[in-house]
């Protein structure tokens, strides 16, 4: 029987991800993205749901917020990643689309240990 | 219970009307109430003969009960008076709505119709200022029910300079019903593209202008400022809707940014705040596909009885959406209206 295990993959140094910087990396097949927003550390499937697009190749950016209409304000700058294809926003921390009801791309817990940022990735053996 | 959510009175004759008119106005010229772009080729209202004919009755409470209360069954119906006519000037545009509302009131409500006959006022949403006046002038009549206003705009409906009238609208709980009429005062390109030649070109594409709008109006906000407000189109489009409101979601999220005081998705504003008059009702040739296609379109929901007596598209009452279930029937003719106007 097939046991999923957890596993932490080193992505870099820490120092080598500074706030407001991100990267893809693959792990076991998989494209991930990683974002470090305002010194924490984010792992995302570079995979939208909406449409399969290479989501974590997309801005990371803020986003428009209204009280009422036309009372827009400019919020969250660094913290909104737009997918390329479709302009679909997500919560980076969250990894769900700002629009109700929400989607959700799949999401990685990050690890820092002893300078080093790793994922922790499930592997079937 | 039924409720005949749309009966047309007339004038007998357009003059009439000035008596309900203080001067400059009364004795100004204006025209009158017959459709000046694409006359119905085979006549304006139902044309039986003589004294049977549409305008004749409609044009008489006594003669109009008895046919829409006598003969068809109907329990209560809701007046929607017409101020067709292509008038540049905005101020003798209220000036005709002021006094068809007076007119309204004075000949065909609070009668001996044991408060089966409902109103409608109408105002000209072009002119904020004094239609807000005119929606507080009506608001405490206990038979004013709702507010009319041309389908023909200049600017789509949700545009800001609107605002103060569905405000209006929505703090005294009366619906605003958005059906074709000259009273724009000035009829536009009747399409993006321009000018059709042919009535039927009219009839089947006029209604469509609902579309713009209902995006106009979600888009802009007006749904999330008042949460009092609903629109009922009065040229139908339910029919319509359901391929147009998919697109909307579709192309909402991507741009949802753009409109942030957007609370919910499109769709979800259709059913809280608007309703569609029956004189649309298309669907499937084939009868096997009409259940799919109610599910579908969810027009038994959105749908409002609507015989639009004398004119030439009327519906009779009495025989009105037989072939529907009695579920859809029910809702049709009187529950939908009943729920969304607040009529006992």
């Amino acid at each position: 029987m097939d046991e999923i295990v957890k596993e932490l993959v080193e992505v870099c140094a820490v120092d080598e991800l500074g706030p407001g910087q991100s990267r893809i990396v693959d792990i076991n097949n998989r494209s991930i993205g990683v974002f470090n927003v305002s010194g924490n550390f984010f792992a995302l499937a570079n995979l939208c749901p909406h449409a399969g697009g290479p989501l974590c190749r997309g801005q990371v950016t803020g986003t428009s917020v209204a009280d009422k209409p036309y009372a827009v304000s400019w919020q969250r700058t660094g913290e909104i990643l737009r997918c390329p294809w479709h302009s679909w926003e997500f919560d980076i921390a969250t990894g769900k689309t700002l629009t109700d009801p929400t989607r959700s791309v799949r999401t990685f817990k990050t690890v820092v240990k002893d300078g080093h940022l790793y994922i922790e990735t499930g592997a079937s053996r | 219970m039924t409720i005949d959510a749309c009966v047309h009175p007339l004038c007998a004759h357009k003059d009439d009307l000035r008596r309900y008119m203080g001067e400059p106005w009364r004795s100004r010229s204006f025209p009158g109430p017959e459709r000046y772009f694409y006359p119905v080729p085979t006549g304006e209202y139902v044309s039986e003969e003589g004294e049977a004919a549409g305008n004749t009755v409609a044009a008489d409470p006594a003669k109009l009960s008895r046919e829409i209360f006598g003969q068809e069954g109907v329990d209560k119906a809701i007046l929607v008076p017409l101020t067709r006519g292509v008038l540049p000037d905005l101020d003798q545009s209220m000036a005709i709505c002021r006094a068809t509302n007076d007119w309204l009131a004075d000949q065909w409500l609070g009668r001996s119709e044991g408060g089966r006959f409902v109103g409608t006022i109408r105002v000209d949403p072009r002119e904020p200022e004094q239609a807000v006046a005119e929606i507080k002038r009506w608001a405490s009549h206990p038979d004013i029910v709702q507010i009319a206003v041309p389908l023909q705009a200049q600017r789509p409906y949700g545009n800001r300079d609107y605002l103060p009238v569905w405000q209006a609208a929505a703090e005294h709980g009366l619906p605003v019903l958005i059906q074709s009429d000259g009273g724009s005062s000035i009829d536009y390109w009747p399409s993006p593209v321009g000018y059709y030649k042919l009535f039927l070109e009219y009839a089947t594409l006029y209604p469509i202008n609902f579309s713009y709008h209902l995006v106009s109006l979600i888009a802009e906000g007006v749904f999330d400022r008042l949460k009092n407000f609903k629109v009922i189109f009065g040229d139908g489009g339910a029919d319509l809707l359901a391929p147009l409101i998919w697109r909307v979601d579709k192309d909402w999220r991507p741009t949802r940014s753009e409109t942030p005081w957007n609370s919910q998705m499109p769709s979800h504003y259709v059913r809280e705040h608007v309703r569609f008059l029956s004189s649309r009702f298309e669907g499937p040739q084939d009868d096997h596909d009409w259940k799919t296609w109610l599910a579908v379109s969810e027009m038994s929901e959105l749908t409002l009885f609507a015989s639009k007596f004398p004119m030439w598209q009327y519906d009779a009452p009495s025989s009105a959406f037989k072939s529907l279930g009695d579920k859809e029937r029910h809702a049709i003719l009187e529950t939908n209206a009943s729920e969304f106007y607040g009529l006992a």
